[in-house]
Protein backbone atom coordinates (compact mmCIF):
# COMPACT_ATOMS: atom_id res chain seq x y z
CA UNK A 1 0.00 0.00 0.00
CA UNK A 2 1.26 3.45 -0.87
CA UNK A 3 2.63 5.44 2.02
CA UNK A 4 1.36 8.95 2.55
CA UNK A 5 3.56 11.95 3.27
CA UNK A 6 2.78 14.98 5.40
CA UNK A 7 3.34 18.31 3.71
CA UNK A 8 2.19 21.93 3.84
CA UNK A 9 1.27 24.60 1.33
CA UNK A 10 1.20 28.38 1.55
CA UNK A 11 -1.58 30.59 0.31
CA UNK A 12 -2.08 34.35 0.63
CA UNK A 13 -3.95 33.87 3.93
CA UNK A 14 -1.50 31.53 5.66
CA UNK A 15 -0.12 28.00 5.70
CA UNK A 16 -2.16 24.80 5.78
CA UNK A 17 -1.31 21.11 6.08
CA UNK A 18 -1.82 18.57 3.32
CA UNK A 19 -1.33 14.87 2.72
CA UNK A 20 0.54 13.69 -0.38
CA UNK A 21 0.20 10.33 -2.10
CA UNK A 22 2.26 8.79 -4.88
CA UNK A 23 4.25 10.61 -7.54
CA UNK A 24 4.99 14.36 -7.56
CA UNK A 25 5.21 14.51 -11.36
CA UNK A 26 2.76 13.82 -14.13
CA UNK A 27 -0.94 14.44 -13.62
CA UNK A 28 -1.64 15.42 -10.02
CA UNK A 29 -5.03 15.17 -8.36
CA UNK A 30 -6.21 17.71 -5.78
CA UNK A 31 -8.77 15.95 -3.62
CA UNK A 32 -11.49 17.87 -1.81
CA UNK A 33 -13.63 16.60 1.06
CA UNK A 34 -17.16 17.87 1.66
CA UNK A 35 -17.86 20.65 4.15
CA UNK A 36 -18.72 20.13 7.84
CA UNK A 37 -19.85 16.75 9.27
CA UNK A 38 -19.69 14.94 5.92
CA UNK A 39 -15.91 15.48 5.84
CA UNK A 40 -15.51 13.20 8.88
CA UNK A 41 -17.66 10.52 7.31
CA UNK A 42 -15.78 10.44 3.99
CA UNK A 43 -12.16 11.17 4.90
CA UNK A 44 -11.02 7.57 5.27
CA UNK A 45 -12.86 6.66 2.07
CA UNK A 46 -11.21 9.49 0.13
CA UNK A 47 -7.78 8.54 1.46
CA UNK A 48 -8.42 4.96 0.28
CA UNK A 49 -9.23 6.27 -3.21
CA UNK A 50 -6.01 8.34 -3.23
CA UNK A 51 -3.88 5.34 -2.20
CA UNK A 52 -5.47 3.35 -5.00
CA UNK A 53 -4.79 6.18 -7.47
CA UNK A 54 -1.13 6.14 -6.43
CA UNK A 55 -1.06 2.43 -7.29
CA UNK A 56 -2.36 3.46 -10.73
CA UNK A 57 0.63 5.84 -11.02
CA UNK A 58 -1.32 9.02 -10.29
CA UNK A 59 -0.09 11.29 -7.50
CA UNK A 60 -2.44 13.34 -5.37
CA UNK A 61 -2.72 15.85 -2.54
CA UNK A 62 -5.41 16.18 0.10
CA UNK A 63 -5.14 19.74 1.43
CA UNK A 64 -6.68 21.12 4.58
CA UNK A 65 -8.54 24.18 3.36
CA UNK A 66 -8.72 27.15 5.78
CA UNK A 67 -11.13 26.23 8.59
CA UNK A 68 -10.92 22.47 8.00
CA UNK A 69 -8.75 19.65 9.36
CA UNK A 70 -5.73 20.96 11.27
CA UNK A 71 -6.27 24.57 10.15
CA UNK A 72 -5.92 27.23 12.84
CA UNK A 73 -8.72 29.24 11.20
CA UNK A 74 -11.72 28.80 13.51
CA UNK A 75 -15.04 27.59 12.09
CA UNK A 76 -16.79 30.87 12.87
CA UNK A 77 -14.31 32.77 10.70
CA UNK A 78 -14.25 30.30 7.82
CA UNK A 79 -15.43 31.55 4.43
CA UNK A 80 -15.98 29.63 1.23
CA UNK A 81 -14.39 32.59 -0.57
CA UNK A 82 -11.10 32.02 1.30
CA UNK A 83 -11.27 28.25 0.82
CA UNK A 84 -11.64 28.81 -2.93
CA UNK A 85 -8.68 31.18 -2.94
CA UNK A 86 -6.49 28.68 -1.06
CA UNK A 87 -7.51 25.90 -3.49
CA UNK A 88 -6.79 28.10 -6.51
CA UNK A 89 -3.36 29.15 -5.22
CA UNK A 90 -2.45 25.55 -4.37
CA UNK A 91 -3.40 24.47 -7.91
CA UNK A 92 -1.13 27.21 -9.31
CA UNK A 93 1.80 25.97 -7.22
CA UNK A 94 1.35 22.36 -8.29
CA UNK A 95 1.75 23.31 -11.94
CA UNK A 96 0.10 21.87 -15.03
CA UNK A 97 -2.04 18.76 -15.54
CA UNK A 98 -3.87 19.27 -12.28
CA UNK A 99 -7.19 17.48 -11.87
CA UNK A 100 -9.84 18.13 -9.24
CA UNK A 101 -11.44 15.17 -7.46
CA UNK A 102 -14.27 16.03 -5.11
CA UNK A 103 -16.93 14.39 -2.98
CA UNK A 104 -20.26 16.20 -2.43
CA UNK A 105 -19.79 19.88 -1.47
CA UNK A 106 -16.06 19.46 -2.13
CA UNK A 107 -17.09 20.40 -5.69
CA UNK A 108 -17.65 23.99 -4.51
CA UNK A 109 -13.94 24.76 -3.90
CA UNK A 110 -12.41 24.43 -7.39
CA UNK A 111 -14.55 26.94 -9.29
CA UNK A 112 -11.78 29.53 -9.74
CA UNK A 113 -8.85 27.16 -10.27
CA UNK A 114 -7.20 26.49 -13.63
CA UNK A 115 -7.65 22.72 -13.75
CA UNK A 116 -7.19 20.24 -16.59
CA UNK A 117 -10.43 18.56 -15.54
CA UNK A 118 -12.86 17.88 -12.72
CA UNK A 119 -14.18 14.55 -11.41
CA UNK A 120 -17.07 14.85 -8.97
CA UNK A 121 -18.83 12.27 -6.81
CA UNK A 122 -22.41 13.27 -5.97
CA UNK A 123 -21.72 17.00 -6.30
CA UNK A 124 -24.08 19.32 -4.49
CA UNK A 125 -24.79 23.05 -4.39
CA UNK A 126 -24.32 25.43 -1.49
CA UNK A 127 -28.09 25.67 -1.23
CA UNK A 128 -28.24 21.87 -0.68
CA UNK A 129 -25.63 22.24 2.08
CA UNK A 130 -27.65 24.99 3.78
CA UNK A 131 -30.85 22.96 3.59
CA UNK A 132 -29.16 20.00 5.30
CA UNK A 133 -27.72 22.27 8.00
CA UNK A 134 -31.22 23.62 8.65
CA UNK A 135 -32.66 20.11 8.70
CA UNK A 136 -30.11 18.97 11.30
CA UNK A 137 -31.05 21.93 13.46
CA UNK A 138 -34.79 21.20 13.22
CA UNK A 139 -34.31 17.47 13.88
CA UNK A 140 -32.17 18.11 16.96
CA UNK A 141 -34.77 20.58 18.28
CA UNK A 142 -31.82 22.33 19.84
CA UNK A 143 -32.48 25.55 21.65
CA UNK A 144 -31.14 27.95 19.11
CA UNK A 145 -28.41 30.10 20.61
CA UNK A 146 -28.44 32.31 17.54
CA UNK A 147 -29.43 32.07 13.90
CA UNK A 148 -25.82 31.31 12.97
CA UNK A 149 -25.63 28.23 15.22
CA UNK A 150 -25.98 24.97 13.28
CA UNK A 151 -25.96 21.73 15.27
CA UNK A 152 -22.94 22.81 17.25
CA UNK A 153 -21.16 24.76 14.51
CA UNK A 154 -21.23 28.52 14.61
CA UNK A 155 -21.02 29.79 11.07
CA UNK A 156 -20.51 33.38 10.06
CA UNK A 157 -23.16 35.28 8.12
CA UNK A 158 -20.56 35.73 5.41
CA UNK A 159 -20.07 31.95 5.12
CA UNK A 160 -23.83 31.42 4.93
CA UNK A 161 -24.07 34.10 2.22
CA UNK A 162 -21.15 32.54 0.30
CA UNK A 163 -22.92 29.16 0.39
CA UNK A 164 -26.32 30.51 -0.61
CA UNK A 165 -25.12 31.28 -4.12
CA UNK A 166 -22.39 28.65 -4.50
CA UNK A 167 -22.63 26.10 -7.29
CA UNK A 168 -20.08 23.65 -8.68
CA UNK A 169 -17.95 24.72 -11.66
CA UNK A 170 -20.05 25.20 -14.77
CA UNK A 171 -17.43 26.38 -17.28
CA UNK A 172 -15.68 24.62 -20.12
CA UNK A 173 -13.24 21.75 -19.86
CA UNK A 174 -13.43 18.05 -19.05
CA UNK A 175 -15.87 17.21 -16.29
CA UNK A 176 -17.07 13.78 -15.18
CA UNK A 177 -19.90 13.45 -12.70
CA UNK A 178 -20.45 10.20 -10.82
CA UNK A 179 -23.39 9.44 -8.54
CA UNK A 180 -24.83 6.49 -6.66
CA UNK A 181 -27.55 4.42 -8.29
CA UNK A 182 -29.97 5.42 -5.54
CA UNK A 183 -29.61 9.07 -6.62
CA UNK A 184 -32.17 9.98 -9.32
CA UNK A 185 -30.18 13.00 -10.59
CA UNK A 186 -28.31 12.91 -13.90
CA UNK A 187 -24.74 11.63 -13.96
CA UNK A 188 -22.11 10.43 -16.44
CA UNK A 189 -21.83 7.19 -14.50
CA UNK A 190 -23.66 5.60 -11.57
CA UNK A 191 -22.41 3.03 -9.09
CA UNK A 192 -24.40 0.88 -6.67
CA UNK A 193 -23.27 1.75 -3.15
CA UNK A 194 -24.42 3.24 0.11
CA UNK A 195 -23.93 7.00 0.76
CA UNK A 196 -21.10 7.06 3.31
CA UNK A 197 -21.54 10.82 3.81
CA UNK A 198 -24.89 10.24 5.50
CA UNK A 199 -23.82 7.34 7.71
CA UNK A 200 -24.50 7.97 11.39
CA UNK A 201 -21.07 6.47 12.18
CA UNK A 202 -18.05 6.99 9.87
CA UNK A 203 -17.32 3.92 7.73
CA UNK A 204 -15.33 2.99 4.65
CA UNK A 205 -16.09 1.20 1.38
CA UNK A 206 -12.86 -0.19 -0.02
CA UNK A 207 -14.60 -1.93 -2.92
CA UNK A 208 -16.20 1.30 -4.11
CA UNK A 209 -12.90 3.14 -3.55
CA UNK A 210 -11.16 0.73 -5.93
CA UNK A 211 -13.88 1.10 -8.54
CA UNK A 212 -13.81 4.89 -8.34
CA UNK A 213 -9.99 5.04 -8.47
CA UNK A 214 -10.18 2.93 -11.61
CA UNK A 215 -12.77 5.27 -13.10
CA UNK A 216 -10.72 8.37 -12.23
CA UNK A 217 -7.50 6.89 -13.59
CA UNK A 218 -9.07 5.89 -16.91
CA UNK A 219 -10.75 9.26 -17.22
CA UNK A 220 -7.47 11.13 -16.56
CA UNK A 221 -5.71 8.92 -19.12
CA UNK A 222 -8.36 9.83 -21.71
CA UNK A 223 -8.00 13.54 -20.86
CA UNK A 224 -4.21 13.33 -21.22
CA UNK A 225 -4.20 11.48 -24.53
CA UNK B 1 -37.96 15.17 -12.90
CA UNK B 2 -40.90 12.80 -12.97
CA UNK B 3 -40.88 9.91 -10.53
CA UNK B 4 -43.65 7.35 -10.77
CA UNK B 5 -44.12 4.82 -8.04
CA UNK B 6 -46.13 1.67 -8.44
CA UNK B 7 -47.31 1.84 -4.89
CA UNK B 8 -46.54 1.71 -1.23
CA UNK B 9 -44.43 -1.44 -1.56
CA UNK B 10 -41.84 0.46 -3.56
CA UNK B 11 -41.81 3.27 -1.01
CA UNK B 12 -41.44 0.65 1.73
CA UNK B 13 -38.45 -0.88 -0.07
CA UNK B 14 -36.86 2.56 -0.33
CA UNK B 15 -37.45 3.35 3.37
CA UNK B 16 -35.88 -0.01 4.33
CA UNK B 17 -32.85 0.66 2.13
CA UNK B 18 -32.40 4.18 3.51
CA UNK B 19 -32.53 2.97 7.13
CA UNK B 20 -29.96 0.26 6.34
CA UNK B 21 -27.65 2.69 4.54
CA UNK B 22 -27.82 5.58 7.00
CA UNK B 23 -27.83 3.61 10.24
CA UNK B 24 -25.40 0.94 9.03
CA UNK B 25 -27.88 -1.87 9.79
CA UNK B 26 -27.62 -5.26 8.13
CA UNK B 27 -29.99 -6.18 5.32
CA UNK B 28 -31.32 -9.05 7.45
CA UNK B 29 -32.12 -6.75 10.30
CA UNK B 30 -34.09 -4.20 8.24
CA UNK B 31 -35.79 -7.02 6.29
CA UNK B 32 -37.29 -8.16 9.61
CA UNK B 33 -38.85 -4.73 10.29
CA UNK B 34 -42.66 -4.83 10.41
CA UNK B 35 -45.13 -1.96 10.56
CA UNK B 36 -45.04 -2.14 14.36
CA UNK B 37 -41.23 -2.12 14.74
CA UNK B 38 -40.38 0.90 16.92
CA UNK B 39 -37.77 3.29 15.49
CA UNK B 40 -37.01 6.59 17.27
CA UNK B 41 -36.06 5.87 20.87
CA UNK B 42 -35.69 2.14 20.16
CA UNK B 43 -32.76 2.15 17.73
CA UNK B 44 -29.67 3.63 19.39
CA UNK B 45 -28.26 4.37 15.91
CA UNK B 46 -31.20 6.70 15.19
CA UNK B 47 -30.15 9.88 16.99
CA UNK B 48 -31.33 13.32 15.98
CA UNK B 49 -28.52 13.83 13.46
CA UNK B 50 -29.37 10.46 11.89
CA UNK B 51 -33.03 11.50 11.70
CA UNK B 52 -31.98 14.51 9.62
CA UNK B 53 -29.93 12.26 7.32
CA UNK B 54 -32.73 9.68 6.93
CA UNK B 55 -35.28 12.34 5.99
CA UNK B 56 -32.98 14.10 3.55
CA UNK B 57 -31.97 10.82 1.90
CA UNK B 58 -35.68 9.91 1.57
CA UNK B 59 -36.28 13.27 -0.10
CA UNK B 60 -33.50 12.63 -2.60
CA UNK B 61 -34.47 9.04 -3.45
CA UNK B 62 -38.24 9.57 -3.59
CA UNK B 63 -38.13 13.02 -5.17
CA UNK B 64 -40.25 14.47 -2.35
CA UNK B 65 -39.95 17.57 -0.19
CA UNK B 66 -40.48 17.33 3.57
CA UNK B 67 -41.32 20.62 5.31
CA UNK B 68 -39.61 21.29 8.62
CA UNK B 69 -42.94 21.65 10.45
CA UNK B 70 -43.94 18.14 9.30
CA UNK B 71 -41.08 16.59 11.28
CA UNK B 72 -42.43 15.22 14.54
CA UNK B 73 -42.07 12.22 16.81
CA UNK B 74 -45.10 10.40 15.44
CA UNK B 75 -43.75 9.92 11.92
CA UNK B 76 -40.67 8.24 13.36
CA UNK B 77 -42.38 6.21 16.05
CA UNK B 78 -42.61 2.99 14.05
CA UNK B 79 -41.43 1.66 10.70
CA UNK B 80 -45.05 1.59 9.53
CA UNK B 81 -45.57 5.27 10.44
CA UNK B 82 -42.45 6.32 8.51
CA UNK B 83 -43.50 4.32 5.42
CA UNK B 84 -47.00 5.80 5.62
CA UNK B 85 -45.62 9.32 5.88
CA UNK B 86 -43.21 8.79 2.94
CA UNK B 87 -45.98 7.21 0.85
CA UNK B 88 -48.32 10.12 1.56
CA UNK B 89 -45.68 12.46 0.11
CA UNK B 90 -44.59 10.25 -2.80
CA UNK B 91 -47.91 8.86 -4.00
CA UNK B 92 -49.74 12.05 -4.88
Amino acid sequence: MTALRFDTYDWSGGREAMLRFGRDAGPIVIAALPLFAEANRTRQFLVTILRELADHGIGSVLPDLPGTGESIVVTGETRLRDQRTAYTELAQQLGRNIYGLSIRSGALFDTDAALAGRWQLSAQTGEDVLRELDRARVASRSARASDTDYAGNTLSREMLADLRHATPYAGTGPLRGARLESDPRDADVKYAASPLWRRSEPDNDTVLAQILANDVSHWIASCES
Amino acid sequence: MLVIFEGTSQVETTVRAVLADILGLSADRVAAFTADTPLFGALPELDSMAVASVLTELEDRLGILIEDDEIDGEMLETFGALVQFAASKALV
